[in-house]
């Protein structure tokens, strides 16, 4: 799995969204991704990606966008889209 | 049950200063041990004198399932709320599975009450509960609480 399919993945399963629905998509845009949601994704991220993010990081992870360029100092390079 | 070395326990002044459920939905009388971060067990005593009791049932009082459910997590919360850094604050049902109730329970009986955390983190615990009357399995289930003044602290920042 690549890692745009596991940041995909996590998104879809934990607020049980279409992958298509992803791009764009912003904090509490969809209705799961509130502050419980919030950690979920952050935990379902830590565990794809064998990270641990700081807080810091966390705050600003603000959209489906963001979130890539935070994975980056992680040294978790999202993959452009096809 | 706990008994390391850094168990200790609660009456229900100290359960009251550690978290915030009063009457009628305070409903664990006494913690008996508490490994922070680990572990913890109560008590809950259910005497007739209990507000359900008469509504459920007149001709058959036992305990309701949600109360059963409130006194589980009021147990599994002092896991966390019995650290300095936590107590005092509220809670939230995130979910609640594998729900099981093995036991009617009765005025008269006490329900003994065991939970563990198996993951505290940014404020979300994760654990599972057990109960038991007499040694008899009753209510048990895993849960997952949140603490809103922890998740607070990490929301993102919106525009």
């Amino acid at each position: 799995m690549s890692n745009r399919e596991k940041y995909q993945a996590a998104f879809a399963e934990t607020f049980m969204l279409d992958p298509k629905d992803l791009t764009n998509l912003k904090y509490q845009e969809a209705a799961a991704w509130d502050s419980v949601g919030h950690m979920a994704l952050m935990a379902a991220l830590e565990e794809a990606f064998g990270i641990e993010m700081d807080i810091d990081d966390i705050i600003e992870f603000s959209s489906y966008e963001v979130g890539q360029d935070i994975l980056a100092k992680y040294n978790v390079s999202i993959e452009k889209a096809a | 049950m706990s008994e390391g070395p850094n168990a200790v326990a609660f009456d229900i002044n100290g359960i009251i200063s550690h978290q915030r459920n009063r009457y009628p939905v305070l409903l664990i009388d006494r913690v008996t041990a508490v490994d922070p971060g680990k572990s913890a067990s109560a008590v809950k005593c259910f005497t007739y004198n209990e507000w359900f009791f008469p509504g459920h049932f007149d001709d058959e009082p036992n305990v309701p399932g949600f109360i059963q459910i409130e006194s589980l997590t009021q147990t599994f919360i002092m896991t966390f709320l019995c650290m300095e850094e936590y107590k005092g604050m509220k809670t939230n049902f995130v979910s609640l599975n594998n729900v099981k109730f093995k036991r009617k329970i009765v005025p008269g009986d006490v329900l003994e009450i065991d939970a563990v955390l198996t993951s505290f983190k940014r404020g979300i615990a994760i654990g599972s509960v057990q109960s038991a009357v007499k040694g008899e399995p009753a209510c048990s289930g895993d849960f997952i609480v949140a603490v809103p003044d922890i998740l607070d602290r990490f929301k993102p920042k919106t525009p």
